[in-house]
């Protein structure tokens, strides 16, 4: 009873997190329209003014002379309502649905989240099956450099501190903190594929193109949790309850690895949830200088380039996956300490 | 087995294989081959010695490859490799030569030009899953050659308000072709809006097309080569719409065919082997060409990696570059056909006094800026028209008027003198803008500081973001602003006209002048080269000097290197001529 009871408390628990899940996507939907239309300039201002009648017809084909309400209703309509079509899927760069369900001769589709502007054979549903899977990869690779990095190093620190061991590994924690991507990755392209041909100074697909952006993106993150767990592990080890495990005359290992790394370690997954969101949703400068073809660039380019469909396609994903990120470190603070529980 | 036996066999088999051949050729006849196996094309393992990876693209997806659509360089570049205008542009001298039209004609009031067309020119089509070109066919089986027809459908499609091509007004010389694009006062209210079969452009019968013109125009050649005129495949484009561009569906005839086109990541051309090859336009020497999307700073170690075979320099490592003993050899600083330059808002105090304009742009030491700021080999500008371009002043032609490379500092304190103002200390507050780009910053601090030395005058410097900039240049110009500007076709009229008459959208400095736009417009119609040229200067001094519109900074540069086993020519505008490339490995 009490183990289906508590099942149920979590599954509710789940469902009322997803629940705020569309208040989050609808309030960040509202303000990054508004903002971004708010902002002076349109997609097809340019350097060499285009003819008022071609900016006419790139308004009228894009609705961009609609009323702005009606604009948000219908790209929010596009992405959450499904059409249930018969035939050919369009061959128009402003339809192309991320879901495609084929029932008999119909197909239901959903999630039309637009064309880009910039781009203008690409939509944003392209940038999210081509170029969001290789940023989620990269940033994958980039958290296991980080937490592999990061934590091993926080415990050595904080088990030996005030010793050259803590003073070498903050050492190395601040070094990872404070020099940045933009000088690391060109160090390490230098070194690693130019004078040591082993890697490739750009692309993806291959382990020796993946390697340097993993370690270039992920060395910073891992800097920042190494110190975290080093001041948790630090905290945690003088509780009474540590001195209680010890005095029962537990091995220091069972101690350290039983009872204080797992406390130690909530305040170290709290700030993981955000970095792996930020990792996995690609990052504008690593992207740039391995030449890793992810969706970092779209954050940033579909802002500068006023493209709207792409703002609130880079935008909206983002908060999806932030959110489910920091629901995931919630229920790791149940596993990690046992007195937290949700009801 | 006998001896016997054994002849009787061969001769049987013998007969087995004339008869077969006589099938083939005979039977089924020996019309030229359609089908030319090339392989299926791994974008990440071409064969070295056949292909060239050229770095040259930034970063980001190719915007386009719909010739009605596309604006910018990376495009435009493709364009060339898969299609060729009517006539083309010889990258090294910006001169029009024939393209897919062997001659053409122009009627003695200059208002009609009539192309004739080169004949047996395939569409193709590379067959990424057989790893094939393959002629395009039509319903009844038959090659689909490119005809004067397939060149109409391209001009009116990009005129048709539907397709909101962006460079469709490059074609509004063309007769109805304003109104049909709604560029005309009534707009689309327009009797001929969007009824393209009005446009002056026919195809006399499969092999001749005949424009009509509004006015003659002598540079109306050069307009023939441009991408918003080249052939397009109206059968694909109503089955496929705008997806016709993808690898999978698209049709080109031009000197290479699209092999791959991994989107943000890279694009592979294939040699076409239907191409015949034209004075112009050579059949290709290299098999592969393979771009690749990146940023600047990838681009250069790729190249230094020995992965990419030419590439761009980043300005940060220009100078380490100069001084390698290996990289300077394989460096290259090419004219661009782009000029940067500011413009003064006339008819906001000080600058509404022609002496005060003077003056500033006199105190510009240009040399200075190229030399110390930009350090990109660039030029530093006096006039308006890149040299280079058509009928464009030329230093080089003995052309020497405008603000002097290393500025004037006596002259300038002289004009500021003269003015209405009479000194640094009468004139109102000034506001110099600049979109918020490091490099723009960067000159506009020096020139803020040249200001401030030669004229004593504290000049206040504001940024805004580009597309916030852009708004501001048109709603309200600040006095003293930035910006640049790059050709569409190589022709001074491009530069002179299309931005400095006074209703040119792009002539944010409010500055009108009858004289400039009367010779402007005499130089667009005016068939002798040398009188052009003349033209354009007078015209020039007057921008420039006389009434001081604007502060020609510098002229651009393309600075890149090369391997040492490439031949190469080095394009003026931006585009490279690929087929003209070889390697010799």
């Amino acid at each position: 009873m009490g183990i289906a009871c508590e099942k149920e408390t979590m599954g509710r628990y789940i469902a009322r997190r997803l629940l705020w899940l569309l208040v989050v996507i609808f309030s960040v939907s509202v303000i990054t329209f508004v903002i971004a239309h708010a902002v002076p300039g349109g997609p097809f201002s340019r350097e060499k003014k285009l003819p008022p009648a071609v900016l006419k017809q790139l308004n009228e084909k894009y609705r961009l002379d609609d009323p702005l309400w009606k604009q948000y209703v219908e790209y929010m309509g596009g992405i959450f309502i499904p059409r249930l079509t018969s035939g050919e899927p369009s061959t128009s760069y402003l339809e192309d649905y991320l879901i495609n369900i084929p029932l008999g001769e119909y197909t239901l589709r959903w999630m039309n989240f637009g064309p880009s502007y910039k781009s203008q054979s690409r939509t944003v549903n392209d940038v999210f099956r081509e170029n969001l899977p290789v940023s989620a990869e990269l940033g994958f690779y980039a958290f296991l450099v980080a937490s592999v990095i990061g934590i091993p190093l926080g415990i050595v620190a904080a088990l030996k501190q005030n010793t050259w061991v803590d003073y070498i590994a903050m050492g190395i924690a601040i070094f990872g903190v404070s020099v940045p991507v933009i000088v690391l990755g060109p160090v390490l392209i230098w070194l690693f594929a130019i004078r040591l041909p082993i890697f490739l100074p750009s692309g993806w697909g291959s382990w020796r193109a993946e390697v340097l952006p993993s370690i270039a993106l992920g060395l910073g993150s891992s800097a920042i949790i190494a110190r975290l767990t080093r001041a948790s592990l630090l905290q945690v080890i003088r509780e009474d309850y540590i001195r209680t495990a010890r005095a029962k005359g537990l091995m220091e290992r069972v101690v350290i690895i039983r009872h204080a790394l797992r406390n130690s370690l909530i305040p170290v997954v709290t700030v993981m949830g955000p970095i792996f969101a930020f990792l996995v949703t690609g990052t504008f400068v690593t992207e740039t200088i391995f030449g890793v073809p992810g969706m970092g660039r779209y954050f940033v380019t579909s802002i500068t380039n006023r493209d709207y469909p792409v703002i609130m396609g880079t935008i909206l994903l983002f908060a999806v996956v932030i959110v489910i990120a920091n629901l995931i470190v919630d229920l790791l603070y149940a596993w990690l300490d046992p007195r937290i529980r949700y009801d | 087995m006998s001896s016997r036996k054994v002849v009787v066999a061969l001769l049987v088999l013998l007969v087995v294989i004339i008869a077969v051949a006589a099938w083939f050729f005979l039977i089924r006849g020996v019309g030229a081959p359609t089908v030319v196996k090339i392989g299926k094309i791994d974008p990440a393992n071409l064969p070295a010695k056949e292909t060239l990876s050229s770095a040259l693209f930034g970063a980001g997806d190719i915007p386009t490859l719909d010739p009605s659509l596309a604006e910018d360089t990376t495009s435009i570049q493709m364009g060339l490799e898969l299609f060729v205008g009517l006539t083309r542009l010889n990258e090294e001298t910006a001169q029009v030569e024939p393209g897919m039209a062997t001659e053409w004609k122009v009627s003695d009031d200059g208002l009609v030009y009539t192309f004739t067309l080169r004949q047996g020119i395939p569409w193709v089509h590379y067959d990424r899953e057989a790893g094939e070109v393959v002629v395009v066919k039509d319903e009844q089986g038959n090659p689909r050659y490119v005809t004067a027809h397939d060149f109409v459908y391209g001009v009116k499609r990009t005129l048709d308000p539907k397709t909101g091509s962006n460079y469709a007004y490059v074609n509004w010389i063309i007769k109805n072709a304003q109104a049909v694009n709604g560029g005309s006062e009534l707009g689309d209210q327009d009797p001929l809006y969007g009824k393209v079969d009005e446009i002056g452009v026919r195809a006399l019968d499969d092999y001749t097309i005949e424009y009509t013109l509004t006015q003659p125009a002598s540079f109306f050649p050069g307009i023939a080569s441009m991408w918003i005129n080249w052939a397009q495949p109206k059968w694909l484009i109503e089955e496929k719409g705008d997806k016709w561009i993808e690898p999978e569906n698209i049709q080109s005839y031009g000197p290479y065919v699209l092999g791959d086109w991994t989107h943000d990541v890279s694009a592979t051309l294939v040699a076409n082997p239907f191409w015949p090859g034209i004075d112009s336009v050579p059949k290709p020497s290299i098999k592969y060409i393979h771009f690749t999307m990146l940023d600047e700073s990838p681009s250069f170690a790729n190249y230094e990696a020995g992965l990419a075979d030419v590439a761009g320099v980043p300005l940060t490592e220009l100078d380490r570059v100069k001084a390698d003993p290996v990289l300077s050899k394989e460096l290259s600083i090419n004219p661009e056909f782009c000029t940067y330059y500011y413009g003064f808002n006339v008819t906001k105090p000080p600058f509404d006094d022609v002496n005060v304009r003077k003056a500033f742009s006199w105190a510009v030491n240009r040399k200075a800026i190229v030399e110390n700021v930009t350090k990109g080999g660039q030029e530093p500008a006096r006039w308006f028209s890149r040299p280079g371009l058509t009928a464009a002043p030329d230093p080089a032609k003995g052309d020497d008027f405008g603000p002097p490379a290393e500025g004037d500092p006596v002259k300038a304190k002289e004009f500021l003198a003269a003015s209405k103002y009479g000194g640094a200390d009468k004139l109102p507050e000034i506001t110099l803008m600049v979109n918020q780009v490091e490099g723009h910053v960067k000159i506009a601090e020096a020139i803020q500081q040249m200001w401030q030395e030669t004229l004593g005058v504290k000049v206040n410097l504001v940024t805004q973001e580009w597309k916030v900039y852009l708004d501001t240049l048109d709603s309200d110009p600040p006095q003293v602003w930035r910006l640049g500007w790059c050709y569409d076709y190589a022709d001074a009229d491009n530069f002179a006209r299309g931005v400095f008459r006074s209703d040119s959208g792009n002539n944010h400095t409010r500055w009108k002048n009858e004289k400039f736009d009367q010779l402007v417009d005499q130089a667009a119609v005016e068939t002798d080269l040398q009188k052009r040229h003349d033209l354009y200067v007078q015209a020039e001094k007057i921008l420039v000097e006389e009434d001081a519109a604007i502060i020609p900074i510098y002229w651009y540069t393309r600075v890149q290197v090369t391997k040492p086993y490439v031949t190469r020519t080095y394009g003026l505008g931006g585009h490279e001529a690929y087929e003209k490339w070889k390697i010799n490995k």
